[in-house]
């Protein structure tokens, strides 16, 4: 099977610590059910993402090099 | 009063509504079709009944005391003689029918097939997908069924005739069995005559049974038939419609269990099925179907009105009939009478029904079509309605007025007003206004008095009323030069579409624009008219002006670039004026700039036969700011600079000062301002227009004309292009052809043949095109941008070239042709669209024919397409209206659930970022270079401040190791 998080076009996707996740909620303030969300089952998450977990994309962006979406991982 | 507090809406519940609930809701029975008696009053138990709310003023409801205006209205019923079916539900009721047991009403699903689609809804519903496609599976697997899981009963098919009449499909004796037996029974080919005693031996039926079914006595039972037929291996059956009344299917479903209806997504709790068939009919209050009085004293009552009328009629007709002990063939006509009429009670427009139609012949306006469609109640009533303070009319050109202006006729300057409110220092104003009366232009139509008596200015009152109009009073004026107003052109696609006004009062009868905001709003002068609205309070006109003004929507946020400038002949003038750098006199320098702001001439840039000329780069660089300095390509195709406000070199056209992206345009709106930016269009199109009246530009048959020994050229080579395509053909009737890789030979002949085609047509263009000037007019707007390309031209004075229809040939028409002019199968250039001639020249009959199949399609296209991406935008903007960037910089929907995390992902103003992909969004060095340059006034204070390190100043004692590791390197 292709393992599709190597492609060029798919940004990173890091499961975020426990602390980060607080900073990240503190930050918005938001509860983490509003964050936008992501299936498990998608190809571009690691194998040790769990439901409930949070993870840190980092995208190339054409102006600002980079763009951080955090998504949780639901079902 | 508990109506006027704010309430909030907890929830909503959607469902079927119980027949009791309408009798109990009911302000009163509505028992006679009459509405109004002899003298005028409604008749009790009428239509009119005063029980279901008031609509004269001054009257009092006999439900609930209040009068008109506060009294909503209330329902009443109609019992109606017989259930009838809620066309609304047919298709649920159709469903049920057949995925319910006939006998038993339960649904034809074994439990676990139940628990699974309950288990499938549950999840359906949790992932917030559509249920429909669950129930409509449960439904399928039902109907699949025979026989009832249950009780085992046989199941039948049932037909739905729309709109609302059902047949069980049964299999029946066929009333010719006898025949068909006797028949069957005779020798046929293959087969020995069968006596009947030997049928009865096989069939175990009595021998005398047998004779008397062969001479139809006797119609044979199911067991009996079955056995026969498989003896005789014949079919005895036909099929028999069973038309299902609506008390039998009401019947059936009231036997349908809760629990079943649950696997079909209907809560049982709110919704039964047997309520989607009819006993009682609502009546609308009063307050939803107003009669009108009309001039002549006749009352007009609403459509609904009408309808409501025709089900009490057949209504008690159908009751009558009954007592009176009616052949059943007439209560079923009447029954149907009655279904028709409640059923175009809610829906007139369905298809296979004929519409109820008023007397004049028009149809009815019924429930449904209250609702539906574009002027219905929610898209033309809720959505979007029509307001006051607005105004209509076409739309016209005049270059004299600054963009942010429009002209309004003075006949809607005295229509629409702006209220005063009058003071002190603004009381000789307003008297002056309400003194020149309603008819003169700056007047005035309304004052209110301090104690919120409104009274009209009337050309009698002004006078009179100007002397006591005093501090405390509103004074609705008309509109003044300088008032803001809201100018719209639909349809509004972006929010350039809508933009804010400076007025400027004019006379006659269109709105006037500048012709430089055609390309936001997308107008032409061909007959559009717009919109205007005039503003209403103090906060809407400051935002208005701030926020809404046309130069403030300068920068597109769709490309990031300028949408306003130059356009069509702007482009043409600008190039004229500095493409070649003609020379100019004084005169002409100062009549190209004398209607701008600059009223002296720069030094001159030489002299000519003893007298001063000035440069059209000069004239040009007049109108740009001081200090800008700008490198770019122009369409012409040559280097422009710009150094410290100077034309250096190189053409201004489209590229520079153009409408959707012109680099000075865009450059000095974004360093500068809008303002500046504003200034600058302005001017260029003032002084585009002086300079194409200096030089004239008018464009002609004779200018699209070539050399005849040019033409000869072309004809040589389109004549060329054509022995090439036969030689191709012959190549492939010989069957010598190569195919491409990945094509078929016919596939390979045909892109040879077009690739053939095309580059004919090129180097027809080519050879025209070398024999126009370059101040050939059609090549000079293609050049600078203005208007048409280079394509056209050689169309028009080259060759047209080959027409296609889907990105081929034109192949369709006839049988292996595509005229009859043709002979069939032929291969050749002319047979199958291509135009050999210019549109000069003229086409042919048959290149002609051909070149409206393509024109069509291109047309079709356009059609199709716009109808299409307008839906979708609705959707599109339907979908996104809730989300808002908030403070934070987030962006989030309405329940807060976050979108994007920094707005676009990049924090970045879609107006300010060019979004073209050639150049770096957002060049970092260069604004530090010019916020640094614009902070020093020199290079050597520049570099004395980057070059200085501060001593610390007042540092503590206790910060010597810091200060000692800082100086160490
Ligand atoms: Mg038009
Ligand atoms: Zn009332
Ligand atoms: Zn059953």
């Amino acid at each position: 099977m292709v393992d599709v998080s190597n492609h060029t076009l798919v940004p990173d996707h890091n499961l975020l610590e426990e602390g980060e996740l607080e900073e990240v909620l503190e930050e918005y303030n938001i509860q983490k059910t509003d964050l936008p969300k992501i299936k498990r089952t998608d190809p571009a998450l690691t194998k040790e993402a769990e439901v409930g977990d949070v993870v840190k994309i980092v995208r190339d962006s054409r102006t600002t090099d980079e763009a951080v979406v955090y998504r949780l991982v639901v079902e | 009063m508990s109506q006027q507090a704010p309430q909030e809406i907890g929830q909503l519940s959607f469902g079927l509504m119980d027949p009791e609930e309408y009798r109990e809701m009911s302000a009163t029975k509505i028992i006679t079709a009459d509405t109004y008696d002899d003298d005028g009053f409604p008749i009790d138990m009428g239509l009119m009944d005063p029980r279901l709310g008031v609509i004269d003023p001054g009257l009092e409801c006999k439900t609930c005391g209040k009068h008109s205006g506060s009294c909503n209205g209330h329902f009443g019923h109609i019992e109606l003689a017989a259930p009838v079916i809620h066309v609304g539900f047919a298709k649920l009721i159709r469903r049920l029918l057949r995925g319910t047991c006939r006998e038993c009403a339960k649904l034809c699903l074994t439990e676990d097939e139940k628990r699974e689609f309950i288990d499938n809804l549950d999840r359906t519903r949790a992932l917030g997908q559509d249920l429909n496609d669950v129930t409509k599976s449960a439904i399928r697997q039902a109907r699949k069924k025979d026989r009832c899981p249950h009780c085992s009963e046989p199941q039948y098919d049932i037909q739905h005739e729309k709109p609302t009449t059902y047949y069980e499909v049964q299999q029946v004796l066929s009333s010719e069995y006898s025949d068909m037996i006797a028949e069957a029974m005779e020798p046929g080919e293959d087969s020995e005559r069968v006596t009947p005693t030997e049928l009865a031996e096989e069939t175990g039926i009595d021998a005398g049974r047998i004779q008397e079914i062969l001479s139809g006595e006797f119609r044979p039972r199911e067991e009996d038939r079955k056995a026969i037929e498989s003896a005789l291996d014949v079919d005895l059956t036909e099929e028999d419609m069973n038309k299902l009344m609506p008390s039998d299917i009401r019947d059936w479903f009231e036997a349908i269990p809760d629990e079943d209806i649950e696997v079909l997504g209907i809560n049982s709790d709110r919704s039964r099925p047997e309520w989607m068939i009819l006993t009682v009919l609502p009546v609308p209050p009063v307050t939803a179907r107003p009669s009108i009085t009309l001039d002549n004293g006749q009352r007009s009552e609403d459509d609904l009105t009408h309808k409501l009328v025709d089900i009490i009629r057949i209504n008690q007709r159908f009751m009558e009939n009954r007592e009176a002990g009616a052949p059943q063939l007439i209560i079923e006509d009447l029954w149907e009478l009655l279904q028709y009429h409640v059923t175009t009670f809610m829906d007139n427009e369905i298809s296979g029904t004929p519409p109820a139609r008023h007397r004049s012949g028009r149809p009815l306006k019924t429930l449904s079509q209250r609702l539906k469609g574009k002027e219905g109640r929610f898209r033309g009533s809720l959505s979007g309605k029509r307001v006051n303070f607005s105004a209509r009319t076409v739309i016209s050109p005049d270059p004299t007025l600054s963009l942010n202006e429009v002209g309004v006729p003075d006949r809607v300057a005295k229509e629409m007003t702006q209220t005063m409110n009058v003071n002190e220092r603004n009381l000789d104003e307003a008297r002056r206004y309400v003194s020149n009366g309603p008819e003169a232009h700056p007047g005035a139509n309304y004052v209110r008095r301090a104690d919120g008596r409104r009274l009209k200015v009337t050309e009698k009152n002004c006078e009179e009323l100007a002397e006591k109009v005093e501090p405390g009073w509103e004074v609705s004026r008309h509109l003044i030069d300088g008032d803001i107003v809201i100018f719209n052109r639909q349809p509004s696609l972006h929010r350039m579409s809508i933009m804010a006004h400076e007025v400027v009062v004019m006379p006659y009868k269109t709105f006037r624009l500048n012709t430089v905001v055609c390309p936001p709003y997308n107008a032409d002068f061909d007959g559009d008219e717009m919109n205007m609205h005039a503003l209403q309070n103090e906060e809407a006109r400051a935002e208005a002006r701030v926020l809404m003004r046309v130069q403030e929507q300068m920068l597109s946020p769709r490309f990031g670039e300028n949408i306003l400038g130059a356009i069509q002949d702007h482009v043409t003038a600008t190039y004229l004026l500095t493409n070649e750098n003609p020379h100019f006199n004084e005169t002409q320098a100062l009549d190209l700039l004398r209607a701008t702001s600059i009223d002296e001439l720069p030094d001159a840039d030489g002299t000519e036969d003893g007298a001063e000329y000035w440069t059209g780069r000069t004239v040009f660089s007049e109108l740009l700011p001081e200090d800008l300095n700008l490198e770019f390509m122009s369409s012409a195709g040559d280097n422009v600079l710009i150094e410290n406000g100077e034309l250096v070199e190189g053409t201004i056209d489209e590229d520079a000062v153009g409408a959707f992206g012109g680099e000075v345009v865009d450059t000095i709106a974004k360093q500068y301002s809008r303002t500046r930016g504003r200034i600058f269009i302005n001017e260029v199109s003032s002084v585009a227009v002086r300079t194409i009246m200096h030089f004239g530009f008018s464009i002609s048959i004779d200018d699209e004309s070539i050399p005849p020994a040019a033409q000869a050229q072309v004809d040589e080579a389109i004549e060329e292009a054509n022995e090439r395509v036969e030689e191709l053909i012959d190549t492939y009737e010989a069957g010598e052809l190569e195919s491409l890789p990945g094509r078929t030979i016919d596939e390979t002949l045909e892109m040879k043949i077009m690739q053939t085609l095309g580059q004919a047509r090129d180097s027809a263009g080519d050879i025209a095109e070398d024999s126009f000037d370059d101040d050939n007019p059609a090549v000079v707007m293609a050049e600078s941008g203005a208007r048409g390309s280079m394509l056209n031209l050689t169309q028009m004075a080259g060759c047209v070239g080959q027409q296609a229809v889907r990105g081929e040939r034109i192949n369709r028409g006839y049988e292996n042709r595509t005229l009859s002019h043709f002979e069939e199968n032929d291969l050749s250039a002319d047979a199958h669209g291509f135009v050999e001639h210019s549109y000069r020249e003229g086409l042919n009959p048959k290149e002609f024919f051909f070149h409206a199949m393509g024109g069509r399609e291109g047309l079709v296209d356009t059609a199709v397409r716009t109808s299409k991406s307008g839906y979708l935008q609705r959707r599109l903007i339907n979908a996104l209206s809730e989300l808002e960037t908030q403070y934070d910089g987030t962006v989030r929907d309405t329940s807060d659930t976050v979108v994007q995390f920094e707005f676009g992902e990049d924090g970045t103003s879609p107006v300010e970022v060019s979004s073209s992909e050639d150049e770096a969004a957002v060049d970092v060095e260069e604004i530090a270079d010019r916020v640094m340059e614009s902070e020093f006034a020199d290079e050597n204070e520049k570099d004395e401040f980057l070059g200085e390190t501060r001593e610390p100043t007042n540092l503590s004692e206790h910060a010597d190791d810091w200060w000692l590791a800082q100086s160490d390197d």
